[in-house]
């Protein structure tokens, strides 16, 4: 896995704001087919490097680079350019719109110019069908607004939009904190699909659990630093708790 | 936008619930046509005239500044702002037309053109400051106040332009004859046919293709013969269906038409999604301002002169409320531009069929502003999704 260049590198990336250091000197890597998972506690830095590599907070230092090459992600369409999607935590969905409108929002199929620009519809049904069945996802009806839909389902749909412009890098800001139960363990396992489909996935989440169960290496931020990187079956629970809360550092 | 309500998907959805949904997608527009065919029935059991074919053309050339109007405002209700400036600014805008067609000599084209790109750019300047941060409520309720004083400026001294005579007033009084009418609906018709059938995709949305075909052909051709019967289409009838055409397209076809829902439905979420958020916003203010000028131009032709009362009296209200009552939700992100036609019809025929049976003016008030808060009510339960509000 590691003979390829990884999707996602980042080497000594800060963010400082005003006099208050947001991040400090962050490294990380990410491969195809590998799902990592960021914890943290609150303030800990966690949303500014997912804001970071989203193209929504530029680092003040430090490099970011996609497939080996440097990238500049100065705005959330040049993140999309480069092949990186963010499914956020509220979601981001047009309630008002339907399932389709809100797949394609922002990245539309229509005809050329000169036929108007008009929406090619069949065509983005027929791809949402698609995009739909890969993830393993039944919905109702293709019109209906997604507002009255499940919150399995909506998360669906945010993660299927991830979909759409077929993505290197998927980066899922706490996707299971609003749902029950099933529906937890059905996002969970469209996570493990996004795995199967060679794509990366950077997961952030406060569930220790459900970080446990999908990610195969967890990097653990406190106080804007990396503190820890823990490989899938070489670590426990308290590990990872006293990561979080730096426990471990009065005894080292 | 609250956090994800998880929605057990499962136990059976009520009935209320269900019907409530259905008036939010296909039907949205059914409340406001059974309204519509309410009034119709009481007023036609009233008089026989009220449903001539006569008093029905004149019904529609007298919303047509209203619908105009109520057009422009749909378009800035659905991405979530409102305004109250247009109505007067269609007078400023009428005022300059004539000042320039028929006082200074300009040819009609050139002085119609002046007029919209005065409205558009009145609007450009009010909706940058919406985008700026100030609510659009106070921006044109100040833009209002403003152009009530523009209107005296660009008036003469003697405060009115006759119009009469004039190839302005001839906006209001030519025809499109009955045979090129009926040409041109069928042309309509078999355009939105094709349109329609090119969206197909499922075998089910096939019987509504055919259902929405025959609705609309059958709109379309009856509304043509009704209209025809005297000499032709009346201009500014054929003007108003041209905007809404072209609106209706725009708005469901397109990909302008998709943001400018998104923008209304969830600012934040259209942002992040790379929708150009504020350039939306003062696309439906542009398209406001044309329609603001268009409206003002066919008042003053049908009045045969602009004064300074020209947008003024219940113009401004009866276009929001006739955006509102035809199924426009205030609240941005849910409606048509249908709604424009459908609420002015609502709200010219009460006012129609009470001048009709020489019922005293305050009956129409009461019946007017009861419809709209009945419209608005209807609105909210769409909104919630139930009929009672939660319990606090």
């Amino acid at each position: 896995m590691s003979d390829s260049p990884p999707i996602l590198s980042l080497r000594s990336v800060s963010k400082y704001f005003g006099g208050v250091r947001a991040l400090h000197e962050v490294d990380l890597d990410l491969h195809a087919g590998e799902v990592v998972a960021l914890v943290g506690d609150n303030g800990a830095g966690k949303s500014t490097l997912v804001k970071t590599i989203a193209g929504v907070e530029r680092p003040d230092t430090g490099t970011i680079r996609i497939d080996g090459r440097d990238v500049r992600l100065d705005s959330a369409r040049a993140a999309t350019v480069a092949g990186i999607h963010t499914v956020y935590q509220d979601l981001s969905l047009c309630d008002n719109l339907d399932a389709v409108k809100n797949l394609f929002l922002g990245q539309e199929r229509t005809t050329s110019w000169w036929r108007g620009r008009s929406l090619r519809r069949r065509d983005m049904e027929q791809q949402a069908n698609a995009v739909l069945d890969t993830m393993s996802i039944r919905l109702r009806s293709f019109t209906a607004p997604v507002g009255s839909m499940s919150g399995g389902q909506r998360q669906g749909i945010a993660i299927c939009r991830a979909l759409v412009s077929d993505p290197r890098l998927v980066m899922l800001d706490e996707p299971t904190a609003a749902l029950g139960i099933s529906q937890r363990a059905e996002v969970l396992d469209l996570i493990m699909r996004l795995k199967e489909q060679e794509r990366g996935v950077l997961v952030i989440s406060h569930d220790l659990k459900d970080v446990q169960q999908v990610a195969d290496r967890v990097v653990v931020l406190r106080l804007g630093s990396k503190v820890a990187e823990l490989r899938r079956g070489e670590y426990v629970s308290a590990d990872l708790v006293s990561a979080i809360t730096g426990a471990h550092e009065g005894a080292a | 936008m609250s956090a994800a309500t998880p929605a057990p998907g499962h136990p059976p959805v009520p009935l209320s619930a269900r019907v409530i949904g259905a008036f939010e997608g296909r039907f949205h527009s059914v409340p406001v046509i059974i309204v519509l065919a309410a009034i119709w029935l009481f007023f036609s059991t009233r008089s026989d005239a009220y449903l001539s074919s006569q008093n029905i053309t004149n019904l529609v050339l007298q919303i047509v500044t209203t619908a105009i109007l109520a057009l422009g405002v749909v378009f800035v209700l659905l991405v979530g702002e409102i305004d109250l400036s247009s109505a007067v600014l269609s007078g400023v805008c009428a005022t300059v037309v004539a000042n320039a067609a028929v006082s200074s000599g300009w040819s009609l084209w050139l002085a119609l053109a002046a007029g919209i790109a005065l409205g558009m750019t009145a609007m450009l300047v009010q909706s940058l400051i919406v985008v700026f941060g100030v609510p659009s409520l106070i921006v044109t309720l100040g833009g209002m106040v403003v152009f009530q004083g523009l209107l005296l400026v660009v008036l003469p001294p003697e405060f009115t332009v006759s119009v009469g005579g004039t190839d302005y007033a001839k906006i209001a009084s030519s025809h499109l004859p009955t045979g090129a009418s009926f040409v041109l609906a069928v042309l309509v018709w078999a355009g939105y046919a094709v349109s329609r059938w090119r969206q197909v995709s499922s075998r089910k949305d096939r019987v509504w293709a055919a259902a929405s075909t025959l609705v609309v052909g059958a709109a379309v051709l009856g509304g043509v013969t009704v209209l025809t019967r005297a000499d032709g289409l009346p201009l500014p009838v054929l003007i108003l269906g041209a905007l809404l055409v072209v609106a209706a397209y725009v708005t469901t076809r397109t990909r302008y038409g998709v943001h400018l829902y998104a923008v209304g439905g969830d600012r934040d979420a259209a942002q992040r999604a790379g929708i150009p958020v504020y350039r939306m916003v003062v696309y439906s203010f542009l398209v406001l301002g044309a329609c603001a000028a268009i409206a003002g131009v066919i008042d003053a032709a049908r009045l045969l002169s602009v004064s300074n009362s020209s947008g003024g009296g219940s113009l401004m209200l009866n276009a929001i409320a006739a955006a509102v009552v035809g199924g426009t939700s205030l609240f941005g992100g849910r409606g048509s531009v249908w709604s424009a036609l459908l609420g002015a019809l609502v709200i010219g025929s009460i006012n129609n069929g009470v001048q009709l049976l020489g019922y005293s003016p305050e009956v129409q008030n009461f019946a007017t502003g009861g419809v709209l808060v009945v419209a608005v009510a209807m609105d909210v339960v769409i909104t919630r999704g139930s009929l009672w509000p939660k319990r606090a």
